[in-house]
């Protein structure tokens, strides 16, 4: 049988193939599958924008392109609900939310990654497990406690759970636990206290993964709807995604008004993605490098 | 004054011991390499004097200071890393700049200071720059600038030049060298190259362990090891070491294939257990049968400026430096002596070295001679 295995002919000697002809054409399907991927992306944005612009009587109209245009639906929903103050209020609840989430997640990152104290791990564990504590099963406890504190109908209320987050605390602090010792140390001999190693050492070299953290964030809170409607009494003291949700009624959805406050809505999320893009994929860059 | 003085200085991880108890007192403005295998302690030393690890026992004291519980900042020691350890957003002037920064020197005195160390490290291109657009010799050069601008009564060191490159590496040890005589700080320097360790030190420590195993200067520890590690760590090739017996009369007999073999004579008493030691450079290897220990040649290391010939006898292997030449040796028998003069004896039992003088062995000895064929 040895001599059959011997004697079998070897398989043809395939020619070398040219890498760059190769990459090329991987190249070529991998952007393909992006622009596909891109489009199923973009098309509900541009298609609320879309209707957003039809008059009522075109608004089920199956054209890619609104046949005639209008700003109606941006009059109806201005003047239907005080969008302004809704934008505002939104704003507002989610800024002061990322800004309170990152800074007690740097403090208490830093302390998790930096020192070690009695039942430090126990103490990280819970932080991690809280966050795996539903939204439904605090929503009860949480809202007791803000009307105990008079704080019904507030825009403090719809901060006030949201000055911690567990996720915060988690990324921060592995991101600053693969931070170089060196560098901490070589501060350390320089002189810098804890403070100044947060701040002048790692937040610094951290900006990438706190942009990123900051973007999450903040869309999370701006697209917060079930904490505002419990709280919400008044469309004053309400955010834009309880707004959106009043063009939906029993009788039927403005869907024109609707998309039209949709897309006021998308704008400053937009924005501060734009603003902070580079940042992330900066972090993503270096995380490559170390 | 800045006498390093650390005593009985202890540290154990969890229990475990890594130092046992090291006594040193380095004086002022002395420049001491700390050389040892991985895993030793001489970077746990030096962190301790740092103050970036804590003391388990004993005192590290900096003049007449006791530091132990004094913030690594407070020390007056400024430390070089292995990795650089720039903070990677700053430039190259802030990066400098930073320790001053935090003592709140006035801004005119902090760039004049700045600019003179970038001066005398030839920064001052880059002071601009980040230390990712550095290459790494002048990474490391700016982490020293950074220890240099503080004026530190200690300058330490921790591995500095392991991640250059070859020539970079014997150009940086020069200016260290150069450096430290300019400054005549007190610096303390770790080191497992033993180039390194040979050429800057003006006192040489070598530890195993967590002990320390001699401390000298490096023509001392070179030429006489005080322990067996010593001998054997010290020095490429490693010293030859052999197990060796004190025969009647103080006679001292190597094991060979051939059975023992008589080399010298000594004042030890009859039937101590020693290890005899011979730098590969001491060894004389002759082609004419007769001469010594019959050994073959297995191969030969090229070096250039001389040859290292790797010889077995029995089944142990034996260095052997040789003048450059082009003689084909490897596969050859030869016949090795060992000049009684340059053996160095230790005791079996302890490792230590035993300061006793090998004379020539009588003509009566050597009937152990055996020459093979």
């Amino acid at each position: 049988m040895t001599t059959d295995v011997l004697r079998a002919p070897r398989p043809m000697a395939r020619p070398l193939r040219r890498i760059s002809d190769k990459s090329g054409l991987d190249t070529a399907a991998g952007h393909v599958l992006m622009v596909l991927l891109s489009i199923l992306c973009l098309f509900p944005v541009y298609w609320m924008l879309a209707s957003s612009l039809r008059p009522a009587n075109a608004m089920f109209e199956t054209s890619l392109w609104p046949t005639s245009m209008s700003l109606d639906n941006y009059r109806q929903a201005l003047e239907a609900i005080p969008i302004g103050r809704m934008l505002v209020n939104t704003l507002v609840f989610s800024v002061v939310s990322t800004a309170f989430q990152l800074l007690t997640g740097l403090l208490a990152a830093f302390a998790f990654a930096r020192w070690t104290f009695a039942l430090d791990k126990l103490v990280y564990s819970a932080v991690a497990l809280t966050w795996l504590v539903p939204f439904q099963v605090v929503m009860i406890p949480n809202y007791l406690l803000i009307a105990q504190m008079g704080l019904l109908d507030s825009i403090v209320a719809l901060i006030l759970p949201n000055l911690v987050s567990a996720l915060a605390i988690l990324l921060l602090a592995q991101a600053m636990r693969s931070f170089p010792r060196e560098v901490i140390e070589a501060a350390r001999m320089d002189g810098a206290r804890n403070w100044r190693i947060l701040w002048e050492v790692m937040v610094p070299n951290l900006r990438g993964t706190i942009a990123s953290l900051a973007i999450l964030i903040f869309i999370s809170t701006w697209n917060e709807y079930f904490w505002p409607l419990l709280l919400s009494r008044t469309a004053e003291n309400s955010v834009i995604q309880i707004g959106i949700q009043m063009f939906m009624t029993a009788e039927g959805n403005q869907w024109g008004p609707l998309m039209a406050a949709s897309t006021l809505a998308s704008l400053p999320v937009l924005v501060i993605y734009v603003v902070l893009q580079r940042q992330v994929v900066q972090s993503f860059m270096k995380s490559g490098i170390r | 004054m800045a006498d390093l003085t650390l005593s009985n200085l202890k540290k154990s991880y969890d229990g475990k011991p890594v130092l046992h108890g090291v006594d040193i007192t380095i004086p002022d403005g002395h420049f001491v390499v700390i050389v040892g295998p991985s895993g030793c302690g001489k970077s746990t030393l030096l962190r301790m004097i740092a103050g970036l690890e804590e003391v388990t026992s004993g005192t590290i004291s900096i003049g007449e200071t006791v530091m132990n519980d004094i913030e690594p900042a407070d020390r007056g020691c400024a430390m070089v890393f292995q990795n650089y350890a720039l903070y990677p957003h700053m430039t190259v002037r802030q990066n400098i700049a930073y320790p001053l920064r935090i003592a709140k020197l006035p801004r005119a005195e902090r760039d004049s200071k700045v600019e003179a160390v970038a001066k005398i490290l030839n920064l001052t291109e880059y002071l601009d720059r980040r230390p990712a657009q550095l290459s790494g010799g002048q990474r490391q050069r700016v982490a020293m600038g950074r220890a240099m601008v503080r004026e530190p009564d200690v300058f330490l060191f921790d591995e500095p030049l392991s991640n250059l490159d070859a020539l970079l590496r014997v150009q940086m040890r020069i200016e260290i060298k150069k450096l430290h005589r300019r400054l005549k700080a007190t610096s303390v320097f770790v080191t497992h190259d033993q180039v390194e360790a040979m050429t800057l030190a003006d006192t040489l420590i070598v530890m195993n362990a967590g002990r320390v195993e001699q401390i000298g200067s490096p023509a001392e520890v070179y030429r006489k090891p005080a322990s067996v590690f010593v001998a054997g760590f010290m020095g490429a090739p490693a010293m030859n070491l052999f197990p060796a017996a004190i025969g009647a009369g103080g006679a001292l007999v190597i094991d060979a294939p051939t059975g023992g073999v008589g080399i010298g004579r000594t004042s030890l008493a009859e039937g101590t257990p020693v290890t005899v030691g011979v730098r590969p450079e001491n060894l004389l290897l002759s082609e004419t049968a007769g001469a010594g220990l019959p050994a073959t040649v297995d191969f030969v290391e090229e070096l250039g400026g001389s040859r290292v010939a790797y010889c077995t006898l029995g089944d142990r292997e034996i260095a052997a430096t040789l003048p450059p030449g082009d003689q084909q040796l490897e596969g050859r028998p030869v016949w090795l002596t060992l000049p009684p003069e340059a053996l160095h004896l230790y005791d079996r039992i302890t490792g230590q070295r035993i300061d006793v003088p090998v004379h020539a062995a009588r003509s009566s000895i050597p009937s152990a001679f055996a020459p093979s064929m």
